[in-house]
């Protein structure tokens, strides 16, 4: 089971919560683990084989010793979209504690009915 | 100065939005200036857009695979050029109503920037971000009034749309896993020898890619988030979201598909092809008699935006000529007469306080400008000869006898049939005695709702609008000179 | 959301720390993991550890929100000045024109550290309004 294929187990999991939970807040825990089954993924893209963490040393003789490092650029591109994953779990809350507090009731069955 | 136009056109009202929130004061004098300083400097750009030359701008001075650069090219202007349009006249619109405040001119100026944002990227992960910025922006205005069925259906659009969005991510990143680069043209030219390899992954960022455009812009069984939040949004918010949002959808597909899939024969010509000709078609009939069947007069003007959407996905399937040339020109002529007729709405429903077509009768007595307008505007949508609606739905049905689909001319004519059918019938109510003569319409008094100059800043964008389209309509070559440059782009990849 | 007398003093003798560390992680952004985003979060994390010790009335006495409001604000208007910086010197937008240093130093990397500073404050004055909303209205505004 390769990273990869357990990032993409994972997405399918988050969103069998979006789908078939039925209360909000479940289905909310169901976006932030798609997310971060993304994030997963992408991790996985840029591992090499015995690499090192991708961090300078003080000097260039350290660093230039045949020396393999992972690919820092998919942490990069995670680091934005984590920041993205945090406001939209934000809105999704405010948006809940709203709906919660007009209806009285976080069941979707409930809500629909209305 | 000059030749950083292009990151001043996006920062610029980012940074008023900011200012506004901050102080509070000046805020339409602000948001006025910062939208007409953008379209003047996108208008800047236009004579040399029209030679074909591309204008690219790389951010922090790194060259074109490193770093993340902005083009702006014929197809990214036309766009920009439609979204900051429409963005100036729902501005003037909102002027005169009390209740919008300083967070909703910041999230509608937050909006309009990340949409050009995202029209002018030529990288595909900071389209994802921008993307998502445009979405976050939306959901906030769809549930600006805090009613519980606007909160609903504003929760209901960020679940599918956050997941559109993250199958997104994925295809990205399968398509940077493969290539190395993040930039639209690098990545292009590493296609072939990656397809040789392995052709799995390609197909199943396609795949992705289609299914999260998809979701955003309402092809059919991606689609039940818009009847909602596009019908209980306010008004000037439901004519920018149909008008100019989902258009941005359509964009990143036809830049991802067409600049970046496209030097691959078998995936445009063959996958591509028929996955957009049949679910446009489905998409086109399944709007047209959800519309029909419909009582809110908003909740059927935004299955009549899914109905438009699924003939402009019709006329890009067929990869000739004159299909593209009627697609974008049909984006234009949507986004004009769509946006015009929610702002004819929120006139509908601020002056008789209903929302439902029955009891709309006599409308046309009462404001017989308002109503007059709306019928020209259905007429346009209908595709009947003097409006522009007409030129884009001929050039299309052109399209379908040449690339030798004449059924699907004949599947668009039916649709336009049944897209007659549910306008006459508002305009019938309209014109027609109530059956009650002193219940119908109350007179309600609209001033405390209002600011000031009622009448004109209502009644402008809908008049500027209508001239619009009359005006494309009757010569369509000024809009076709605009739209022709555009095409070249898509053929560019196809005819090599 | 008064707590025992333990977990109030620890938390008011550990708030320095945890600022340090948040400042720690932003200005080493460029030569170990961290940066802007770490290091706002780990600070806001400071003030929220406060407010679930102390309480969300005495926190706000001490970190008003709406000096927090203005703080945001103004902290990514100076973000965006920052890019137009260099603008002014014709480089491009966010361009690195301030002068590199040695390999290693602090003091290396031109512009990055003035930004990971203005995104680190803008990012805990967020997360901590954030917070302020979610546990102050309770929905009922």
């Amino acid at each position: 089971m390769t990273p990869i294929n357990i990032s993409l187990l994972l997405f399918m999991i988050g969103l069998y919560g979006v789908i078939s939970k039925n209360n909000l807040i479940k289905k909310i825990i169901g976006l932030a683990i798609i997310n971060a089954s993304v994030v997963l993924f992408f991790i996985a893209i840029g591992y090499r084989e015995s690499g090192l963490a991708p961090i300078m040393s003080r000097s260039e003789a350290v660093d230039s010793a045949n020396k393999i490092f992972v690919n820092p650029i998919p942490q990069a591109l995670m680091l934005t979209a984590i920041v993205v994953s945090i406001s939209l779990t934000a809105v999704a809350l405010a948006l809940v504690v709203k709906i919660y507090s007009k209806y009285k009731t976080l069941d979707v069955q409930k809500l629909y009915e209305e | 100065m000059l030749n950083h136009l292009p990151i001043l056109i996006i920062i610029f009202p980012l940074s008023i939005a900011f200012i506004i929130l901050l102080f509070k004061k000046y805020i339409i004098a602000l948001s006025t200036f910062s939208i007409l300083f953008s379209l003047a400097s996108l208008l800047k750009f236009a004579p040399s857009v029209y030679k074909g030359q591309i204008i690219s701008y790389h951010l922090g001075g790194w060259p074109a695979p490193l770093g993340i650069s902005l083009l702006i090219d014929s197809l990214s202007f036309f766009f920009a050029l439609t979204v900051l349009l429409i963005g100036m006249m729902v501005i003037i619109y909102s002027i005169p109503d009390k209740k919008y405040n300083h967070n909703y001119y910041f999230l509608l100026l937050i909006l309009l920037s990340s949409m050009v944002g995202t029209i002018f990227t030529a990288d595909i992960f900071n389209m994802y971000i921008l993307y998502d910025l445009v979405a976050i922006a939306t959901y906030l205005l769809i549930a600006y009034y805090q009613h519980g069925v606007a909160l609903k259906a504003s929760f209901n659009y960020l679940l599918m749309s956050a997941v559109g969005l993250s199958l997104f991510l994925l295809g990205v990143g399968s398509l940077y896993a493969m290539s190395g680069t993040l930039h639209i043209a690098s990545i292009s030219e590493q296609l072939p020898e990656i397809f040789a390899h392995n052709p799995q992954i390609i197909i199943m960022s396609l795949v992705l890619v289609i299914t999260s455009m998809g979701i955003k812009m309402a092809m059919v069984p991606l689609h039940g988030w818009l009847p909602d939040a596009h019908s209980l949004a306010p008004s000037p918010v439901s004519a920018i979201l149909s008008g100019v949002v989902v258009k941005v959808g359509l964009y990143c597909l036809i830049r991802l598909i067409f600049g970046l899939f496209s030097t691959e024969k078998i995936l445009v010509n063959i996958a591509s092809h028929y996955i957009l000709m049949v679910f446009g078609a489905i998409t086109l009939l399944f709007g047209a008699m959800m519309a029909l069947t419909q009582t809110d007069l908003k909740r059927m003007l935004a299955y009549s935006t899914i109905n438009q959407i699924g003939l402009i996905l019709i006329g890009l399937g067929f990869n000739i000529y004159s299909g593209f040339e009627g697609a974008l020109f049909h984006v234009l002529n949507h986004a004009l007469l769509k946006s015009a007729l929610f702002f004819c709405a929120g006139i509908i429903i601020i002056k008789t306080g209903s929302k439902k077509i029955k009891e709309l009768a006599g409308f046309g007595k009462k404001n017989p400008v308002v109503a007059f307008c709306f019928v020209i505007l259905s007429l346009g949508i209908i595709g009947i000869p003097p409006m522009n609606g007409f030129v884009s739905k001929f050039l299309i049905c052109l399209a379908a006898i040449e690339a030798g689909y004449s059924i699907l001319a004949l599947v668009i004519i039916f649709a336009s049939l049944i897209t007659a059918a549910y306008y006459f019938r508002v305009i019938q109510i309209f014109y027609s005695e109530p059956i009650q003569p002193n219940s119908n319409l109350p007179n309600i008094d609209v001033a405390e709702n209002s600011l000031f100059w009622d009448k004109y800043f209502r009644l402008w964008p809908i008049y500027i609008l209508t001239g619009f389209s009359l005006m494309l309509g009757i010569l369509p070559s000024l809009g076709l000179s605009l739209i022709r440059p555009a095409v070249k782009i898509l053929l560019l990849n196809i005819i090599k | 959301m008064k707590n025992s007398r333990i977990i109030r003093t620890l938390a008011q003798k550990l708030l320095p720390f945890i600022f340090l560390f948040g400042f720690y992680l932003t200005f080493h952004g460029h030569l170990s993991p961290g940066g802007g985003f770490q290091g706002g979060v780990v600070i806001a994390t400071a003030i929220i550890l406060l407010t679930l010790s102390y309480g969300i009335k005495e926190t706000e006495n001490r970190f008003k929100e709406k000096h927090l409001s203005v703080l945001e604000k103004l902290a990514i208007l100076a973000f965006i000045f920052l890019g137009l910086l260099g603008i002014f010197f014709g480089y491009p937008f966010l361009k690195n024109f301030l002068p590199l240093g040695q390999r290693g130093c602090i003091a290396s990397a031109g512009l990055m550290i003035p930004l990971n500073l203005v995104i680190s404050i803008k990012v805990a004055a967020g997360m901590t309004g954030i917070f302020y909303a979610l546990v102050k209205y309770r929905g009922e505004i």
